[in-house]
């Protein structure tokens, strides 16, 4: 146990020379390279290249970004005095902390889920508002307005907002 | 034809429901929620789900913004100064700027450890 306090390389333990960062479990905290790696990739040109120092950061910074989000809509939760954390819970604290890019795509890939999940029961209304989203466009940023109001009456309103839009077709 | 753009990520991943391809494995995004905090005890079914979409969306975005500064420094491999710098300049990042400045890397830790033994003597 003659560990010095800043020396990385001495794992004596887990005889894994996985990665020189003190692996306390480290399957518990991080998510796994090859997937974090994969991703990477497909954000890259062909003729990119990944070192694995690179790898090891995005991975810390990944479960820093679901700690971080994670908190604030926790903070939120407590606040309204309800016990689960939810999507929704998520969705505010992602616009709130400045990732108000991710909520649409967020919401479509939501609501894809939840339309081969749940056959049904949890469509809300936000599935068929956004049914206008295209790809095509960047203009969405106009539809933030309106995520504040969808989440509070997706359950209610829900059915209403479907009728307009099957007409149309 | 493998046009990926953002919209056929979509497509790829949740599209069949609970058996459709997530990318990142819900049960660890999961535990990484929990450790978030000690208020963090009930999470709902569809919080994961979320995550390992919006996990994506923030890789990618790291890595291309990352690609940028290697790009700049013509270089073709991506390096942790890269996301070091990426972060610097996003503000959207700033929560990661300790993270990506004083974990323990080789270099950087090294450094400041020279500083500090310059200090002490």
């Amino acid at each position: 146990m003659a560990e010095g306090p800043a020396s990385p390389g001495g794992g004596s333990h887990e005889s894994g020379d996985h990665s020189p960062r003190s692996n306390v479990r480290e399957q518990d905290r991080y998510l796994p390279i090859a997937n974090i790696s994969r991703i990477m990739k497909k954000a890259l040109p062909a003729n990119g290249k990944i070192a694995k120092d690179a790898k090891e950061t995005v991975q810390e910074c990944v479960s820093e970004f679901i700690s971080f989000i994670t908190s604030e809509a926790s903070d939120k939760c407590q606040r309204e005095k309800r016990k689960t954390i939810n999507g929704d819970d998520l969705l505010w604290a992602m616009a709130t902390l400045g990732f108000e890019d991710y909520i649409d795509p967020l919401k479509i890939y939501l609501n894809r889920y939840r339309d081969g999940d749940t056959k049904g029961s949890a469509k809300g209304g936000e599935s068929s508002a956004k049914k206008d989203v295209q790809p095509s466009s960047n203009a969405q940023l106009a539809h933030q307005g309106s995520f504040s109001q969808s989440v509070s009456y997706t359950n209610s309103q829900g059915q209403h907002m479907m009728v307009p839009m099957q007409g149309p077709e | 034809m493998r046009q990926a753009g953002a919209y056929s990520g979509l497509l790829c991943g949740g599209v069949s429901g609970r058996t459709g391809p997530h990318s990142l494995p819900l049960a660890r995004i999961k535990k990484i929620m929990k450790k978030s905090g000690e208020d963090v005890k009930m999470i709902s079914g569809e919080a994961p789900i979320i995550f390992s979409k919006a996990c994506e969306l923030f890789i990618q975005e790291l890595t291309r913004r990352s690609w940028i500064m290697a790009i700049q420094g013509k270089r073709r491999t991506l390096h942790k100064e890269d996301l070091a710098s990426a972060v610097i300049a996003t503000d959207i990042f700033d929560f990661l700027i300790t993270l990506v400045s004083n974990s323990d890397s080789h270099e950087t830790t090294s450094a400041i450890m020279e500083v500090e033994t310059v200090d002490f003597s």
